[in-house]
């Protein structure tokens, strides 16, 4: 992936969804590196700087709204990280779940690529 | 349209582009104290020529940039991006007025409440600039030329909500990381200035725990951003260009021509006298001869001078690119900057007008996929701001023109590897290739129709676009490439293009073109109207017999004998008449016509062939050859 890129962090359990999401944002000429739960996204977001988190809600040992709990509790610029959740729940109270605990936008899977890509050139101010 | 008006609506275009011009200069030199004079004068000369037109909201809204502009002349107000932004938005919504004037020839209804708007804006700026704090409020609300798009929107608002809850649990990092997410937006979709305003008045308030000051910033530059951006005035094609502006030099050798043209047909009047009286022959016919020449030079002389007419700078199709360049490069996030070389060199008319998009698709690559990032550029040890040159020089008959960058210039290898994945050519062909043939296959069709595999080769999105449309004008598009140190696109076009008006028809399945000249009218006969004669047919039109010709037929497909009507073109050429059995009757175009060449030049009965919209081979016919 070219150098410079903005990187972003996607977190999902299920393997199709995070080849789906990787394919697309690598191709949209973002920097892609996966997490598998909500634990594991933390370890990453400690260790390393990411421009934008693409976060599933439900997924096992820690779920995306719990992750998403305890990174807003974080100081500096780690828990201010902007957040995208792409969930398959599309109900009011999902979204209003999400946004209590500081999600920066909601959108339901599936998600087309090129709408993926979009909200996060948007969301990261540019691909690079 | 009354002329005022057309005057009015030449040399405000004019005054725009010259004000535009002025204030993009003014931001890589905000001390050049001859163009904020310049760009003052634009301004103040438009405000008059709105007042003569009784465009009083045109003339308040240019009023209120000459005011700005003036404080920056006395120094009271500094040039900065924020009054750049309001200058450009004032003269973006004196252009999309002007549009409409076109178009209707009356001043927009809604013209003042679209003045008052911008107004306001200005109001900010004069007001308080001299206060550091409210510099930074009145620039978070400038407007710039970018629409929101409808996610930028909801995104945006979503962060306002996020901003509005107060709920204590990680409640600092929630709204930083929206205040983040709003500033993001607005500087992906180019709103630089107010990004940064938004930041910076971020890190102040929401540590002071004054979320609502960032969420009511974050709405209001929704609004102004918003509201000044006229509908896609900066991309969009001009209106203009129906009118011409020529050189009064011109015009005074089509006078000096126009005597000489009287004289000799005075002179032939003479001759005609002698015919009558003279009975040599040979004493005759020296003086026709004579007078054919002097008509013969005059005709030629009076072709040239038309044509000059039709001349026009290149200026008018590049003008544009600094505003549109600027804008690019804001979205991309990579500095560069355009520098024009040869913007007085003259081409035809016709050739000027369809240069834009050609050009903007070439630059626009450039720009995307020619230039690397930033980073990349600095670890090169390569200027931190790349340069993409647009030149044009006359060569003979000839123009050519460059658009050449210092980015990474091509990479072969991926164009080999994509054409061949694309099947473009047998992969054994492309790997025999030399570089240069290999540059070329980025204008191949089918090589970037994948639409936007972006980073591919550093180049191709739509090529074979750029191509079609330079070759619609006899030109040529070639491209080289020194890797590492950039890209040349170069447009080779005529300098003079003759048109042809054609008509275009349908027979066999196939369209074909028709000289507009040789078209005498078009007629729709029952089929019992039609009476064949011997092994042919004919019809009658107005008591005379026209022989009739199946075109389809005629051209070795299939006759179209059936249908209760027929459909026929009445041609004259070569002093012969005939009708001319079509399936369908197309549009009207004017056409570039090359001889026909390759596997139909020798062919009898092709006067030539053009290259249409689509890229498809126009084949006009020659009637004459039909006829006899």
């Amino acid at each position: 992936m070219a150098e410079g890129s903005k990187r972003v962090l996607i977190v999902d359990d299920a393997g199709l969804v995070r080849r789906f999401h990787r394919d697309a944002l690598g191709q949209g000429g973002f920097d892609v590196a996966e997490a598998l739960n909500g634990v594991e996204a933390m370890e990453k977001v400690l260790a390393e700087p990411f421009d934008l988190l693409v976060v599933d809600v439900n997924m096992p040992q820690m779920d995306g709204i719990s992750f998403l709990k305890a990174l807003r509790r974080q100081e500096g610029p780690t828990g201010a990280v902007p957040v995208l959740i792409v969930s398959t729940e599309a109900g009011p109270q999902d979204v209003e779940a999400a946004r209590a605990v500081g999600a920066n936008f909601y959108l339901v899977k599936p998600v087309r690529p090129e709408v993926l890509v979009e909200h996060a050139a948007l969301m990261c101010g540019g691909v690079r | 349209m009354n002329e005022f008006i057309e005057q009015f609506l030449i040399e405000g275009r004019e005054l725009v582009a010259q004000g535009s011009d002025d204030l993009l200069a003014l931001e890589e030199q905000p001390g050049d104290k001859q163009r904020i004079d310049s760009a003052f004068r634009a301004f103040h000369t438009l405000k008059g020529a709105a007042g003569i037109v009784d465009f009083t909201a045109m003339a308040e809204t240019l009023h209120a940039g000459e005011d700005v502009l003036s404080a920056v002349r006395a120094g009271t107000v500094t040039m900065s991006p924020a009054v750049t932004n309001l200058c450009l938005a004032c003269l973006d919504q004196v252009s999309a007025w002007l549009d409409e004037m076109q178009k209707t020839g009356e001043v927009p209804a809604d013209a003042q409440t679209k003045a008052n708007e911008v107004v306001q804006r200005f109001s900010l700026v004069t007001d308080t600039s001299t206060h550091a704090e409210a510099e930074d409020d009145a620039a978070s609300r400038a407007p710039d030329v970018l629409a929101l798009t409808p996610p930028a929107r909801q995104l945006l608002d979503a962060q306002v909500r996020l901003l509005n809850d107060n709920g204590a649990d990680g409640r600092t990092a929630r709204w930083l990381s929206a205040a983040h997410v709003a500033a993001n937006v607005l500087r992906h979709l180019g709103h630089v200035a107010e990004a940064g305003n938004l930041e910076r008045l971020a890190e102040t308030a929401l540590s002071a725990g004054n979320a609502r000051a960032v969420a009511d910033a974050i709405a209001r530059t929704m609004e102004s951003v918003s509201a000044a951006a006229p509908q896609g005035t900066a991309g969009a094609a001009p209106l203009a260009d129906q009118t011409l502006r020529v050189d009064v030099k011109r015009i005074d050798v089509l006078v000096k021509l126009a005597g000489e043209l009287t004289v000799a047909k005075n002179a032939l009047g003479h001759l005609a006298r002698l015919a009558q009286d003279e009975t040599n022959p040979a004493r005759l016919s020296v003086a026709l001869k004579a007078q054919h020449l002097h008509l013969e030079r005059l005709v030629s002389e009076l072709q040239r001078s038309v044509v000059d007419l039709r001349v026009l700078p290149l200026q008018t199709a590049f003008q544009r690119f600094p505003r549109l360049v600027r804008e690019m490069t804001g979205t991309l996030g990579k500095p560069a900057r355009l520098m024009i070389e040869g913007a007085s060199t003259e081409a035809d008319k016709s050739v000027v007008a369809a240069l834009f998009e050609p050009l903007l698709h070439v630059i626009r690559n450039s720009l995307d996929h020619g230039l690397e990032a930033a980073n990349e550029r600095a670890s090169l040890g390569k200027p931190a701001i790349a340069t993409v040159h647009l030149r044009a020089a006359r060569q003979g008959e000839h123009i050519v023109i460059e658009i050449e960058d210092d980015g990474r210039g091509l990479d072969l290898a991926r164009i080999r590897a994509v054409a061949v994945e694309r099947g473009v050519a047998p992969s054994a062909v492309i790997e025999a290739m030399s570089e240069e043939e290999a540059s070329a296959l980025i204008f191949a069709p089918g090589f970037s129709t994948a639409a936007k595999v972006s980073d591919l080769s550093g180049r191709g999105v739509g090529m074979d676009v750029v191509r079609t449309s330079i070759e619609r004008f006899g030109g040529q598009v070639t491209v080289s490439s020194r890797p590492g140190q950039g890209t040349t696109v170069r447009f080779t076009l005529p300098f003079t293009v003759m048109m042809t008006r054609v008509m275009t028809v349908e027979a066999a399945g196939q369209i074909f073109g028709l000289p507009m000249e040789a078209i005498v009218e078009t007629v729709r006969l029952p089929r019992e109207a039609i009476k064949p004669i011997g092994t042919a047919s004919a019809f009658v039109l107005r008591n005379r017999t026209v022989p009739l010709i199946d075109l389809g037929q005629a051209l070795g497909g299939k006759g179209q004998t059936s249908g209760p009507e027929a459909t026929i073109v009445v041609v004259k050429a070569g002093g012969h008449i005939g009708g001319l059995e079509v399936d369908r009757l197309g549009d009207r175009l004017d056409v570039m016509l090359t001889a026909p060449d390759g596997l139909l030049a020798g062919i009898p009965g092709i006067d030539g062939t053009t290259l249409m919209g689509d890229g498809r081979v126009l084949i006009v016919l020659d009637l004459q050859a039909f006829l006899q």
